[in-house]
């Protein structure tokens, strides 16, 4: 082994770089623990924060995805409320549509048949013309106006003012889907049947006639039915979408977590190693610097 | 006469010695002085002088005539220097680059909850909140800030980076002006050099500090030299005279009109381009006019992707009020990107619908939010959050291979330092040991003349009658 010449100036040097060695990495530790995370800026680990990027960015689309879900959800809960309403007044005027078919009712009960129609009839189309956050639920794109519009009291026509419009979204990176359904697609022709049910009421027509009203009563149920069976099915499949969400979501923490932040524990040891190391040399210097064959002349 | 010799050899001792003790002592008094090397002082016998003349038969004067110092040198290895300060501008290359680009890397604040790609993603919610509620003025507002907040950051980072070159472009002419004073200081300690040694003295503090104005010029800039027969160095700035003689030629900082706005460093005497592949001149050109524009470059085809494919979209569609054929965006890079002032004062007229007269249609804003999907950017193969990852990536691995290539050269440099210092530097142990040594031959010539002196005093008063 050869010996080195240790001279003043090298010492020295050697010593600030064992000193600034140790806290370096010392510091680079604290700002690890300090900050929780293992990449402060992306030269720290350049792969790791392209990564994490990714997931960050997937992170955020996730999350405005389950955004969208949960308004789109509460848009069909609306509509659906809504068809609710509109399937029980149908069922009670099909009830008295069954009563006014019967020869033994007199005219005056066949009036006061007509005007419940005619209350429920108009009862629908409030109904119909459901707004929720500004928007009429079933009025296509012409979310500004109501759906059906009353002319007449009482009314000779209710017609439609919306159009086929399909309001959609983005429900995940391969799902856009709908969330409306239009005035037409849930009450088909129902406004006109009603309305010349309760003019046959009116006019005294034969049970025959009122009778076969009652097929398009059902027509009418059956459309509504459709469509909420179409939203139920669209609810389901957005909780499982959410629910799916939800998972990815899990997931993409756990990985960008795993790449940004340090692991705890290993840290710390790190930081209780790096520390005695800085200690050592601190000590060492110590006990060097003041060694000089003049402590031993006379 | 031998008795007399022996005095004069006594003598000489005692000036050798002497000399001895001062050199020790200049390199106790220089030993932490940046660039001194030891010197040592270069003692040698003197021969005889001719003992035939005496006799001979004789033995006297044969015993030789004693000490001399014939020299004192300077202990160095120029093998050594050449090495360090090839190391020296490695290192500062590196670390000059190193330091350049970290800087850009700051701009970004990525991976981070408010980075640049954070304020993206919540950009691109912004719209999928106005495909959700078309009609409403609330989620339109919140786009138009989530966009403007978006732009604001892009000509931030444009500004910024812009701001860095300027200031490294700053250091260029600091660069030239500490060569030229590194530089003049050589020719003039060429002079004096030369001057000192024609009459056959040593100048070896002065050789010291040439050595350390070299060591400087191999930091800052590419660098070779060469010392000639007449004691002086010759240096080459890349390959154009820097120093001959007693003359230095400065160089000055000009315009440099093939990178506008940018300084450029030239010989003064013929306009000749400054040109250096290492050193911290190089490393802050890579800086300037390689890192930060590439950077400055991929955020500007960023921000043009934003611009042309979201206003393409957004020109097609309608607004609440059937207003179509506006821009979404204005500008044409990082630095001019812009929300449409119209749209900011009217958010009703965003295009969010496909067609007339649909107030409910988000159906146009589904498409520019889709938008974040599509492989739009490096020719059809990555989206703008993968295009702007990859940009962070890439400075990233920039600024860590800089890191890693200053650490390998700050380690190779230092273990040069090293071994320069083991061969030049001053110990002082060693130096009180050589003090002490000289002491005790001191010493013992002195004690040489006394006894010399009680020879001659019973040569003379001793002997004879009385």
């Amino acid at each position: 082994m050869t010996t080195t010449r240790v001279t003043e100036q090298s010492r020295h040097t050697a010593h600030v770089r064992y000193i600034t060695s140790a806290q370096s990495k010392l510091d680079k530790i604290q700002e690890q623990l300090s900050t929780s995370r293992r990449i402060n800026r992306a030269s720290d680990d350049p792969a790791g924060a392209a990564l994490a990027l990714r997931h960050r960015d997937d992170l955020q689309f996730e999350t405005q995805m389950r955004r969208n879900l949960e308004n789109g959800v509460a848009f069909i809960i609306i509509s659906e409320a809504a068809m609710n309403g509109a399937t029980e007044a149908i069922q009670r005027i099909r009830e008295l549509t069954v009563q006014a078919s019967s020869d033994t009712l007199n005219p005056t009960d066949r009036l006061a048949i007509a005007r419940e129609v005619d209350e429920l009839t108009r009862h629908i189309a409030q109904v119909a013309n459901t707004n929720f956050g500004g928007a009429y639920v079933f009025s296509g794109h012409q979310t500004k106006t109501a759906a059906y519009s009353v002319i007449g009291n009482p009314p000779t026509a209710i017609t439609y003012q919306g159009d086929a419009g399909q309001r959609t979204r983005r429900i995940s990176k391969s799902d856009v889907v709908p969330v409306n359904v239009t005035g037409p697609g849930v009450f088909g022709t129902a406004f006109t049947d009603l309305i010349q049910l309760r003019l046959d009421l009116e006019s005294g027509a034969s049970a025959t006639t009122i009778s076969s009203h009652l097929s398009e009563i059902d027509t009418a149920l059956e459309g509504i039915l459709a469509a909420r069976a179409d939203l139920g099915a669209r609810i389901n499949r957005f909780d499982a979408v959410t629910a799916q969400s939800e998972q990815t979501d899990i997931n993409l923490q756990q990985l960008r977590s795993r790449i940004e932040e340090p692991d705890l524990a290993q840290t710390i040891l790190q930081m209780q190693q790096q520390s005695q190391a800085l200690e050592a040399a601190l000590g060492a210097i110590g006990r060097t610097a003041n060694m000089t064959l003049l402590n031993f002349l006379r | 006469m031998s008795l007399s010799i022996g005095l004069d050899t006594a003598v000489k001792a005692l000036r050798a010695h002497q000399l001895a003790v001062d050199v020790a002592s200049h390199n106790i008094s220089n030993a932490n002085t940046p660039g001194f090397s030891r010197q040592r002082a270069m003692l040698r016998p003197i021969g005889l002088m001719g003992a035939d003349r005496y006799s001979r038969d004789s033995l006297i004067g044969r015993a030789g005539m004693g000490v001399e110092a014939r020299d004192v040198q300077r202990v160095r290895d120029q093998f050594l220097d050449y090495q360090v300060r090839n190391a020296l501008g490695q290192k500062s290359q590196h670390s000059a680059l190193a330091s350049g680009l970290a800087q850009s890397e700051l701009v970004f604040n990525d991976p981070s909850d408010d980075g640049m790609s954070a304020i993206a993603g919540r950009f691109w919610a912004a719209w999928h909140d106005v495909v959700n509620d078309p009609e409403a003025p609330a989620a339109r507002t919140t786009l138009v800030h989530a966009t403007e907040t978006l732009t604001a950051r892009l000509q931030r980072a444009d500004a910024d980076l812009i701001t860095q070159r300027k200031d490294l472009n700053r250091l260029i002419t600091s660069i030239g002006d500490q060569i030229n004073q590194a530089a003049s200081e050589v020719a003039t300690l060429n002079l004096q050099i030369k001057q000192i040694e024609l009459n056959g003295d040593r100048a070896n503090d002065l050789r010291d500090r040439r050595d350390l104005m070299l060591d400087q010029l191999s930091g800052l800039a590419q660098v070779t030299y060469a010392e000639q027969g007449d004691t002086t160095i010759t240096v080459y700035l890349g390959s154009h005279e820097l120093v001959t003689g007693n003359t230095s030629r400065d160089v000055k900082a000009v315009a440099d009109v093939g990178n506008p706005g940018m300084t450029k460093l030239q010989f003064s005497i013929d306009d000749a381009d400054v040109v250096s592949s290492t050193g911290t001149l190089r490393g802050v050109l890579d800086a300037r006019d390689a890192g930060i524009p590439s950077v400055q470059q991929k955020l500007d085809t960023l921000a043009a992707g934003l611009i042309s494919s979201i206003n393409a979209i957004h020109a097609a569609g309608f607004g609440l009020d059937n207003t179509t054929g506006l821009n979404f965006l204005t500008g044409t890079d990082a630095g001019t990107i812009a929300t449409n002032a119209t749209l900011v004062a009217n958010p009703q007229q965003i295009a969010a619908a496909s067609g007339l007269n649909a107030q409910g249609d988000g159906s146009n804003a589904l498409a520019i939010a889709n938008l974040q999907q599509a492989t739009l950017m490096s020719a059809g193969t990555e989206t703008f959050d993968e295009f702007y990852a990859n940009t962070v990536g890439v400075l990233g691995a920039d600024v860590n291979r800089a890191n890693g290539l200053t650490e390998s050269a700050e380690l190779l440099n230092s273990h040069l330092e090293g071994m320069r210092q083991s061969v030049a530097g001053v110990n002082i142990d060693e130096e009180v040991t050589n003090l002490n040594s000289s002491q005790h031959a001191y010493n013992a010539a002195a004690r040489v003349i006394s006894v010399i002196d009680d020879m001659l005093d019973t040569l003379i008063n001793r002997t004879g009658a009385r």
